[in-house]
């Protein structure tokens, strides 16, 4: 960012560094000082005044960011660790150091393998059904029209919500009492009008993904039209001339010169499903029979529900972060890998 | 044929529209319905935004719960992210890309696994059950964004502004605040504007954190939904949701085009 | 020289950087005395928490009291899914009311983790202390030590549609005696095939109305649901699996369990009686006595029935204690020594149709009352409170081992008994 500052900048550095301070006036010498301070390392041995006035100038400003994440984030973050190796209930607090006790509870505990396994398949299922939704939806409305733009504003209406209002939404909508689906439902044949769509393990998790695609769709939509927006019109008008059909130019153009947007949403939208909360506590609690726990709600349910043990809650936290650290490297990673073979 | 065509494509998108909005209709209907086991049993009115503004301690009390969450969260995101963007757009300094990886890495931890520690962090550092407390947290989560963006705003404001404003006289945070800071106020709204949607909708934070005379609204619905037992009050719960989404939509739709901005300078470069 | 002022300028930044820090502080340590003076009572106001189910009680008895005394109590009410994550937050952020009432099956444990305060003199103190409800003050011993006191009585009883009793040929007079004139019944009233309409009705993912609704036939034959240190569950015994089974008969039946049954939460498990779709089932009385004059069918009322014909109740609601962060410990003593006494008994309970913890009132307090009334507090002395430390993550927390055996064992392969009850028994006993 920096690192392309013009040639002149190091001259003028040097010439302000042999030159006594006192011969420039005030102000000229303030802004050379902002020059001298990018980008001329290792060309003098030893700190200048005016990389020392950078050097506090670039703190100072960066100080409010600093404080922020030492506070709320490297604390916590010791933190959880030093509660993963402790016993550490949550109306009792703080006990001894039982390292690895509570990590042996956690994988000990056989809702562990259920919510990690559902949590997958919560994430595959929407993921893969949102993404293809999204890039389609871009697509078809990505030209500024009139009636395109009611089209956009319309699916991305649902962005606005939070998901836990969403959630709210549809549980009055899954009801059988108020909602309109169960009648539609049971005129069709396909469920008893009294029965819950969220009382089945199977009917839980795709009324969730409903609602998770019908929430999510218009926010990648919109990342997908920022980066359809970037490729070039010429390319397709060459593509044309040179006879590809619109299915071949998609396939040559459109997804290659895509792939960093659609690597960005890929890990977006795994991440947060992989780390998906709000839909279920308010959906379905994990139920029916823990059929749909995942593994951020069994924190929550260690913590606050079943064992009320922060220790244990903390040693699954330190899981789960580990996890997520690993997957989020991989996967930029591999998203870097294609960049360079591009 | 084309004339059919068209029809076709007309009548495929309106579908489309009905679909992503029938849901947010259908809870502005039934929040107004006759409903039994509601307020609302008789024709329609707003028997059931009288409930909810009666619930608990008064919805008054939440939504200002609410706005005080979102607001100290949106001071401290703008506060951090222009001065920390300005850092990292003009200055060297030592560690300084540490610094800005240390941003970047709240990115990576998911922050879920934060909320167990924050219980009892926040009691240590004299800010539990604090709004204020929760506001700065909800910040700490766009900082990686925001600092991201406001970055590359500053990096393409022209440096010769504030070296000029700097012959002028003005030093360093002279140039700073009446120069470049006025110069990136679209990535500024748009980044307040993120923060604000993302603050105001934020359920687990609060859940984990406040208590429910604490509560923000949408924390606050939660809880209403099963305040009786073996009952609950749908009419209620979608007046609710209407009363939650409405400024948010407000919001979101006055200000679509920074947010499309926001993510075009953004995001997607990152 | 020229480098003074913009150094000063840093300086002057930091100073507000420290500034901010110093506010947010203060902002922080504002908001902790804020907590402090809601559980301090300076104002001559004491903050209770009390949960959904028990509102209505709960709201009786602090309007009585505050009608006149000074000291005034601020009730607020917890949704009954959220209490033990409330009170463990509340616990870690110094946030506990000075009153604390919870689900009797959930004191043991609070008690263990100190929560309450050691109230032992002063229950001991009680002129009446042996009229009191006997389970309620046992929940809350531990180590010889008293920490609670009855809140509210909730038993559970059996009630049944008299209308639909008519309907279906049956005496509305004469409800179940035993598990299988129940199952009869209930068949009889399926049988109508009315659209809506179930025989009964079963809360099957709500682990606590599960224990509340059938715990009550396997004490009625005698038989126990768990061993006396609450440590070991027997619920693969004789008496507890039939009465799984009657339940399965009625899932197999068509109409026999009202539909939703399995996926129940115990979020709208009492609305369908409620609506007068239901024959006959275990129920709340606290809830059914507030239905006696606004339903619009007749309700029958007696003790839950076991195999054998004996009948049981479980003596739920709510205990309440002090907590142990309490500054205003005398403010509310004064407020539980006075609801103990016969006349707050009376008043706010038996003049209500709900069931008062004080024995003396229990037997003279309820001649006005509604005969219904009478049947069900002549259960009470048949019922039981089962204490154990572990016995919400066993029984009532969702996907609880209980509910999952109940899923079995009524909906389910029928021979998982042993193994379910073994994982009840791996919980109870950690």
């Amino acid at each position: 960012m920096v690192r392309k500052s013009p040639s002149g900048t190091e001259g003028q550095g040097l010439r302000e560094r042999l030159a006594p301070p006192r011969r420039v006036p005030n102000a000229v010498k303030e802004h050379e000082d902002v020059r001298a301070s990018r980008g001329h390392q290792g060309i003098v041995k030893g700190p200048s005044r005016s990389e020392v006035l950078g050097n506090r100038l670039g703190w100072t400003f960066v100080s409010p960011t600093l404080l922020i994440i030492a506070l709320l984030f490297i604390a916590p973050i010791v933190l959880v660790f030093v509660m993963a190796a402790t016993k550490w209930t949550l109306m009792g607090g703080q006990q001894d150091v039982n390292f690895p006790e509570n990590f042996h509870k956690v994988f000990a505990d056989p809702l562990l393998m259920d919510s990690a396994w559902f949590t997958l398949k919560y994430t595959f299922a929407t993921t893969f059904i949102i993404m293809p939704i999204a890039l389609g939806l871009a697509m078809l409305v990505q030209e500024s029209r009139r009636w395109n733009n009611i089209i956009r504003t319309a699916i991305l209406l649902p962005s606005a919500l939070g998901i836990a209002s969403s959630s709210l939404l549809f549980y009055a909508l899954y009801s059988p009492q108020v909602g309109p689906l169960n009648s539609i439902l049971a005129k069709l044949g396909l469920m008893e009008q009294n029965a819950s769509l969220l009382g089945s393990p199977n009917g839980a998790l795709w009324a969730t993904v409903f609602l998770v695609v019908w929430r999510f769709s218009g926010y990648y939509m919109l990342l997908t039209m920022v980066g359809l927006q970037a490729i070039p019109p010429d390319v397709y008008e060459a593509a044309k001339i040179d006879g590809a059909n619109r299915f071949q130019s998609f396939m040559n153009i459109t997804l290659p010169l895509l792939k960093p947007t659609l690597a960005m949403t890929w890990i977006m939208s795994i991440t947060g499903s992989l780390l998906a909360f709000d839909q279920f506590y308010v959906l379905t609690k994990g139920g029916p029979n823990n059929s749909t726990v995942t593994v951020v709600q069994l924190i929550y349910k260690y913590a606050f529900e079943t064992k009320k043990d922060l220790g244990m809650a903390a040693a699954l936290s330190v899981i789960v972060l580990v996890a997520l650290v690993v997957i989020n490297f991989f996967m930029l990673k591999s998203m870097g890998v294609n960049d360079e073979e591009d | 044929m084309k004339n059919a065509k068209k029809s076709f494509y007309y009548l495929l998108t309106t579908l489309l529209i009905l679909t992503f909005i029938a849901p947010l209709a259908w809870a502005l209907y039934n929040s107004v319905a006759p409903n039994p086991g509601t307020a609302q049993t008789d024709g329609f009115g707003f028997a059931n935004y009288s409930t909810l503004a009666n619930y608990g301690s008064g919805i008054w009390t939440y939504i200002g719960n609410s706005l005080a969450v979102s607001v100290v969260a949106v001071l401290a995101v703008l506060i951090a992210t222009t001065t920390g963007g300005y850092a990292f757009a003009r200055y060297n300094f030592k560690g300084k890309n540490a610094s800005f990886l240390l941003v970047l890495s709240v990115m990576m931890v998911p922050y879920a696994a934060l909320l167990i520690p924050l219980i009892v962090w926040m009691k240590d550092i004299n800010m539990q059950n604090s709004l204020i407390g929760v506001g700065i947290i909800l910040a700490l989560f766009q900082l990686p964004f925001g600092t991201f963006m406001m970055r590359n705003a500053f990096s393409g404001v022209p440096r010769e502004l504030e070296e000029a404003a700097m012959v002028d006289g003005c030093g360093p945070f002279r140039a700073f605040w009446k120069v470049a800071v006025p110069a990136v106020r679209p990535a500024l709204v748009s980044v307040g504007l993120l923060t604000f949607l993302f603050a105001w909708n934020d359920f687990m934070v609060s859940l984990y954190l406040l208590s429910s005379d604490k509560a923000p609204l949408p924390l606050a619905m939660v809880n209403m939904r099963q305040q009786v037992m073996g009952v609950i009050d749908y009419g209620v719960t979608t007046a609710g949701v209407v009363v939650l989404t409405i400024p948010a939509m407000i919001l979101f739709l006055s200000l679509q085009k920074y947010y499309v901005k926001g993510f075009t300078s953004g995001a997607v470069k990152g | 020289m020229t480098y003074i002022r913009p150094t000063r300028r840093g300086a002057a930044v930091a100073a507000v950087a420290a500034l901010m820090v110093t506010g947010l502080a203060a902002c922080g340590s504002d908001d902790n005395s804020d907590g402090a003076n809601a559980t301090s009572g300076d104002s001559g106001e004491v903050t209770m928490w009390s949960r959904a189910p028990l509102e209505r009680q709960a709201t009786n008895a602090v309007d009585a009291y505050n009608a006149n005394h000074d000291t005034q109590i601020k009730l607020e009410i917890l949704p009954n899914d959220d209490v033990e994550g409330k009170v463990g937050a509340a616990v870690q952020t110094d946030t506990l009311p000075c009153l604390l009432a919870g689900d009797v099956v959930r004191v043991p444990y609070w008690t263990q983790q100190g929560v309450f305060a050691d109230i032992t003199d002063k229950i001991d103190s009680l002129e009446n202390l042996d009229d009191l409800a006997v389970g309620h003050i046992e929940a809350g011993t531990y180590e010889g030590s008293k920490y609670t006191l009855p809140f509210v009585q909730d038993i559970s009883v059996l009630v049944w549609n008299k209308d639909l009793y008519q309907e279906a040929g049956l005496d509305p007079e004469k409800g179940p005696t035993n598990l299988d004139e129940f199952v009869d019944q209930a068949e009889a009233v399926a049988a109508l095939n009315k659209d809506g309409v179930s025989g009964s009705y079963l809360s099957g993912q709500s682990g606590g109305a599960l224990v509340f609704t059938l715990f009550p036939s396997v004490w009625a034959d005698g038989e126990e649901v768990m061993n006396a240190d609450g440590t070991e569950a027997l619920l693969d015994s004789d008496s507890a699996a039939a009465v799984f089974d009657a339940y399965r008969e009625l899932a197999e039946t068509t109409n026999g369990l009202g539909a939703g049954s399995q996926e129940e939460t115990g979020a709208t498990w009492t609305a369908p009686f409620a609506e007068g779709n239901v024959g006959v089932m275990p129920y709340p009385f606290t809830s059914v006595s507030g239905l006696f004059d606004t339903a619009d069918f007749e309700i029958g009322v007696s003790g839950i029935p076991g195999s054998t014909g004996g009948s049981s109740t479980f003596l739920g609601g709510d205990a309440i204690g002090i907590s142990s962060s309490c500054q205003n410990v005398d403010g509310a003593w004064d407020f539980l020594s006075w609801l103990m006494t016969d006349d707050a008994q009376q008043e706010v309970f038996a003049d209500n149709n709900d069931t008062a913890a004080n024995l003396s009132v229990l037997k003279n307090g309820y001649a006005d009352a509604d005969p219904r009334t009478q049947i069900a507090n002549a259960v009470i002395e048949n019922g039981r409170t089962p204490a154990s430390v572990n016995f919400n993550e066993a029984f009532n927390a969702a996907g609880s081992p209980w509910q999952l055996l109940i899923q079995n064992a009524v909906w389910g392969d029928d021979d998982s008994l042993t193994d379910d009850n073994a994982a009840i028994t791996a919980i109870l006993g950690q």
